[in-house]
């Protein structure tokens, strides 16, 4: 659209149109993820515990590219900045948002924020989990299905001694994934009112990059 | 993504694909190793613990080096842009997004333009009403900041893309010409 206007010619850099595909592929999976299994898979089921992977896969390839990605991906482009979020929300209030090269230093806090409540979600559901993989809880569901209890025998053995911890582990899960998916709305919220107050479309480049705007 | 070559838009979804992949192996990993860990566990001895972990750790490196080899690609691909757009005549575009990310303040950009205009230290002195010694302790900020020796590399720096992809372009224009004169 009118990039080339608004930018005049000493504007700051802007971010890039598109975000790379690894940016782009993570940002999707793990907002899936997070709706489908904060909102719709049965809590603790097969579906859930294997999109928990999923999403846990998906983080830790992220954060290693936030290390040898491109400029724009890496951590050292978007480091949390306190003063720099508040400065950049009270220009927003005023109307005269910055631009930057990575995402804008309140974005970022929420970046991390959103990365932090993914994490102890996953560590928390894997806890409660024993850490067994999906694969290992499904047949052990099946099992049981069948009429074998002994998996469940074995099982309580261990999970008698932290019976305390995994009381602690499921509230944690709850509480931060309840916590995740406020922020995620309020995270919306921001891309909303950012692509207003910048006019131009903020989700397009997490979507597919350039189009209308050459 | 519409009507433009079809050499760029595969190009552009070259890195897609990486990407894909790498997320894909990356997943697969933290299954593989979960399992892997969970087995060890179990019996930390067992042979098949210890294929598993060798297996995990050939997934993991298999992680990072596709990581480092997309990043390859899409750097090439940033330069292929780089090129394409100069060849555009976007030069003066290129040059500022250049100077922003060489992080020169607004005087240095001045004159590094004028520099790159052909412009001479006295002449670009005289131009902004300077000293010639403050152009010339500018003129080597900015050599430094671009990590270039002198105004011959500096200049150089933009048409270095170009004529590079010339190289590898005019045999084929050649014998493209050719053919269209037989026909
Ligand atoms: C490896 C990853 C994960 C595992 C192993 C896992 C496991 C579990 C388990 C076993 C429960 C049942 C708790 C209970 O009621 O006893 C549960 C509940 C729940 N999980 Fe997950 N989970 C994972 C990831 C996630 C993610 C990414 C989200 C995203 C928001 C999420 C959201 C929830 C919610 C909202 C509940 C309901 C909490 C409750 O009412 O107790 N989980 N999870
Ligand atoms: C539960 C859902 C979501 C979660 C957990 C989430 C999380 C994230 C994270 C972690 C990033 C940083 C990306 C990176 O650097 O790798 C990000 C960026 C972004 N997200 Fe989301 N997201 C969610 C939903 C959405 C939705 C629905 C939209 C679109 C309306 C959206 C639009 C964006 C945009 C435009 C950016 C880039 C911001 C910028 O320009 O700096 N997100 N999100």
């Amino acid at each position: 659209m009118s990039r080339d206007l608004d930018r005049g010619a000493e504007a700051a850099p802007l971010p890039p149109d598109p975000w790379d595909p690894l940016v782009r592929i993570s940002h999707w999976l793990i907002a899936g993820v997070v709706l489908v299994n904060g909102l719709l898979s049965k809590p603790g089921g097969n579906l859930h515990v294997w999109l928990g992977w999923v999403a846990l896969g998906t983080l830790a390839v992220r954060l290693l590219w936030g290390f040898v990605g491109p400029s724009e991906a890496r951590f050292s482009a978007f480091l949390p900045d306190p003063v720099g979020a508040l400065r950049h929300l009270r220009d927003l209030l005023r109307g005269r948002p910055s631009e930057y090269p990575s995402h804008n230093p309140a974005g970022a806090i929420m970046v991390y924020a959103l990365w932090g409540c993914l994490a102890i979600v996953v560590a928390t559901g894997l806890v409660m989990t024993d850490m067994k993989s999906p694969v290992t809880i499904a047949e052990d569901r099946a099992a049981v299905a069948a009429g074998d209890w002994s998996v469940l025998v074995d099982d309580s053995e261990t999970a008698e001694s932290d019976h305390e911890g995994d009381g602690i582990a499921k509230e944690l899960h709850e509480l931060a994934a309840n916590l995740m998916l406020l922020l995620a709305m309020v995270h919306v919220g921001g891309v909303v009112i950012e692509s207003r107050a910048l006019r131009r479309n903020l989700v397009r480049p997490m979507l597919t990059g350039r189009g209308k705007m050459k | 993504m519409t009507g433009k070559s079809s050499r760029a838009s595969g190009d552009r979804r070259q890195p897609l694909a990486l990407a894909a992949v790498l997320l894909l192996q990356g997943i697969a990993a933290v299954f593989f190793v979960g399992d892997a860990v969970g087995d060890m566990l179990l019996d930390p001895t067992s042979p098949e613990g210890m294929l598993e972990s060798l297996v995990a750790l050939a997934l993991v490196a298999g992680v990072v080096l596709s990581g480092l080899q997309l990043r390859a690609a899409l750097e090439r691909l940033a330069t292929q842009e780089r090129t394409l757009d100069t060849a555009r005549g976007k030069l003066s575009d290129v040059i500022a997004t250049q100077f922003q990310a060489w992080g020169l303040t607004p005087a240095e950009r001045d004159v590094g333009l004028l520099a790159l205009k052909g412009l001479d230290v006295s002449d670009i002195a005289a131009l902004r009403g300077a000293a010639q010694g403050t152009v010339r302790a500018q003129l080597t900020r900015i050599y430094a900041k671009a990590g270039v020796s002198g105004r011959a590399q500096f200049g150089a720096w933009f048409v270095e893309d170009l004529l590079e992809d010339d190289l590898t372009l005019a045999p084929n224009e050649k014998t493209a010409a050719r053919t269209a004169e037989r026909s």
